[in-house]
């Protein structure tokens, strides 16, 4: 008898799911992979990630050694059926995650499911609006990636995005709002008072107002070759799928802002060092003060101001990531197996531009009192626009995508809080069923 | 206690006296005592049976874990509760987590369920239910943090005493459920924890579902 101890989490024990759930098999360098595994891990579905390049493990879940690089990434849902080259669209069919809409008219469409649209839903649901919100990733947004929020009210200890956003989804089903995921928005026509909006999969739903509330993306770096090497080691956003994956490597994380400082506490964890390149002279003008605190205290942590991008190094995924700081014309590689890039964000409006919606020279939607002082919006009514309220009456615009709005999770839900209000008043002024 | 030899499987005499299902005689005893203890009994004829009326105990929506079981798997209820889309599955949730960033979530949330389905390794003919685990994790919901607990239980679990109920934890549940993990997992079990719930103070908390078929170890 020994009585030596295997240490051991719950997680590896009482929390695995005691039925058989996806599998994936792919190549660590594989884009298709990279946003299959993404997608899963944002819809909080557990998944087995099965490396192609490693023939025991794949002889375990296939009975073979190898698999035929044109079928990768390989998915085997639950039921046991497989998806060779599968797809985020197939593999969301498959999981059947694709559901069309229950009723043939809505109160209010909510376009986009992170905080300004949950929260929105969980209001108009509640106070008995039929409400249904469209989703092209997964619930919670940017915020749904953001490892630990810590100034969220309520929450002392702090609260993950996923578990905010995976409570925020669960209230709103609750009272009866309906999530359709896994499609993007095509466009927004009108339809008599209210509108309909398109999905990409070619649903059509037929809502008495709309509520823009689709954040924000990343913006891109502009470095040649980044591009080549998106899920090989190159990321945008803190890439919650790949923390494990990043055990005892060199993360490069690039950003001022706290989804930066977050992904970077985060990554601390896991990586053998991780480091921030921000490109103004100091952190303070983006970050909130709690996180600089606790990225100066982390020690294998290492912040460069006034540093960027410039170029990558790769084989067939990223090698090293190649940098400028301060007036230095000077280029220094900095070896890297990861780089997460959180810069900025472009607003997600495209879907709007269709039906002539008013945004600013950046994309982002103008609403209130800044459309009464637009010329380019023909504003129809006698009354002015209510404030979220864009160019189109009826059509209003929450959270991060609204121009003008705070860039804060709470702002955002405010907002979207805020919009069901806005939204009784207009179908009051429009009347009927 | 963990022992990382490999544990001798259960000798003939002890499989045949752990996995004779109980007579209805003995089955009615020990309902009857549950009831006295607090704890509501129901009895199922099947599996099915079981998996139904588990079914019918917990609303749709309702925030559920489901305790490591074969039982439940045997019959489908694992199935319902992760994958059927009806309730809020707490295992899948908890496996998603950031095991470095969410520690704190994780132990909040699995510590206070609202429903937890499990199985038991023994009951006593006096209405004791004696689980024993090797992470203790699942315990501390059934003693207090979980708001509803509903246990599964193959009547060939049914003993005469906790003594007989201790004797098959170390002699028959362990070494099946060593090998299990071992399989599973690639770490030995251990009997690390064991749970004795001889009464109840609220009663109706606890419903356990007595099967008349052999279910589980």
């Amino acid at each position: 008898m020994s009585d030596r101890i295997t240490p051991m989490s719950m997680f590896d024990y009482d929390a695995r799911p005691a039925t058989p759930g996806v599998v994936l098999v792919g190549t660590r360098a594989s884009r298709g992979a990279y946003a299959i595994r993404d997608f899963l891990s944002r819809n909080g579905y557990p998944f087995e990630w099965v490396d192609a390049g490693q023939p025991d493990a794949v002889r375990a879940v296939l009975g073979v050694a190898e698999v035929e690089p044109s079928a990768l990434p390989l998915c085997i849902l639950p039921d046991g059926s497989r998806l060779p080259s599968a797809t985020v669209e197939q593999v969301a069919a498959g999981l059947g995650m694709v559901a069309a809409p229950s009723r043939s008219e809505y109160d209010l469409t909510i376009v986009g499911a992170g905080p300004a649209g949950l929260a929105a839903a969980v209001n108009a649901a509640s106070e008995g609006l039929r409400t249904v919100v469209v989703e092209a990733v997964a619930p919670g947004g940017q915020a749904g990636t953001t490892s630990m929020i810590e100034n969220y009210l309520g929450f002392p200890n702090g609260i993950s995005g996923s578990e905010l956003a995976t409570r925020a989804t669960v209230q709103a089903r609750r009272f009866g709002a309906e999530l359709l995921l896994a499609r993007s928005l095509v466009g927004v026509s009108a339809d008599g008072a209210g509108y309909v909006t398109e999905l990409s999969d070619g649903t059509l739903i037929h809502g008495r107002t709309v509520l823009f509330a689709s954040g924000v993306e990343w913006r891109r770096l502009d470095v040649p070759g980044i591009d080549d090497l998106l899920g090989a080691g190159v990321y945008y956003g803190a890439g919650p799928s790949e923390a494990l994956a990043c055990t005892g490597s060199r993360v490069v994380v690039v950003g001022g802002g706290n989804s930066a400082g977050q992904a970077v506490v985060r990554f601390s964890r896991y990586a053998r060092q991780v480091t921030l390149l921000v490109r103004g002279p100091d952190l303070g003008a983006s970050m909130s003060q709690y996180l600089i605190d606790d990225l100066t205290a982390i020690p294998n942590v290492d912040v460069r101001v006034r540093t960027e991008v410039v170029g990558v190094e790769a084989d067939d995924r990223l090698r090293a990531v190649t940098v400028r700081s301060g007036d230095s014309t000077e280029h220094v590689g900095l070896p890297a197996d990861a780089l997460f890039i959180c810069i900025g964000g472009a607003p997600r409006s495209d879907g709007a531009e269709g039906i002539g919606l008013v945004t600013n020279d950046s994309g982002y939607l103008v609403t209130g009192s800044d459309i009464a002082n637009d010329p380019r919006a023909s504003w129809p009514l006698p009354r002015e626009p209510l404030p979220l309220e864009t160019n189109l009456p009826g059509i209003f615009a929450a959270g991060d995508v609204r121009c003008g709005s705070v860039k804060r999770c709470a702002a955002a839900i405010g907002e979207g809080s805020m919009a069901v209000a806005l939204v009784h008043r207009r179908l009051a002024e429009v009347g009927g069923d | 206690m963990t022992d990382h030899q490999v544990v001798a499987h259960p000798d003939a005499a002890v499989f045949a006296e752990f996995t004779e299902l109980a007579s209805d005689e003995r089955i009615a005893t020990a309902a009857a005592a549950l009831e006295r203890n607090g704890i509501r009994p129901l009895l199922a004829a099947t599996g099915a049976d079981a998996r139904a009326l588990v079914g019918s105990l917990l609303a749709d929506g309702a925030e559920v874990y489901n305790n490591t079981s074969q039982t439940l798997e045997a019959i489908g209820v694992a199935d319902d509760i992760e994958r059927s889309g009806r309730y809020q599955p707490l295992r899948l949730r908890l496996y998603r987590m950031d095991r470095e960033m969410q520690r704190r979530e994780l132990r909040n949330l699995a510590a206070s369920p609202d429903h937890v389905v499990g199985s038991v390794h023994a009951l006593t003919e006096g209405g004791s239910l004696l689980i024993a685990s090797a992470s203790g994790s699942q315990l501390g919901p059934l003693v207090s943090g979980a708001g509803q607990v509903i246990f599964v239980i193959g009547a060939q679990k049914i003993v005469a005493d906790v003594a007989a109920g201790m004797r098959r934890i170390y002699e028959y549940c362990y070494p099946l459920e060593d090998a299990r993990a071992r399989q599973a997992y690639g770490v030995p079990s251990g009997v690390n924890n064991i749970l004795v719930i001889n009464k109840v103070m609220t009663p109706g908390r606890i419903t356990a579902i007595i099967v008349k078929e052999r279910l589980g170890f």
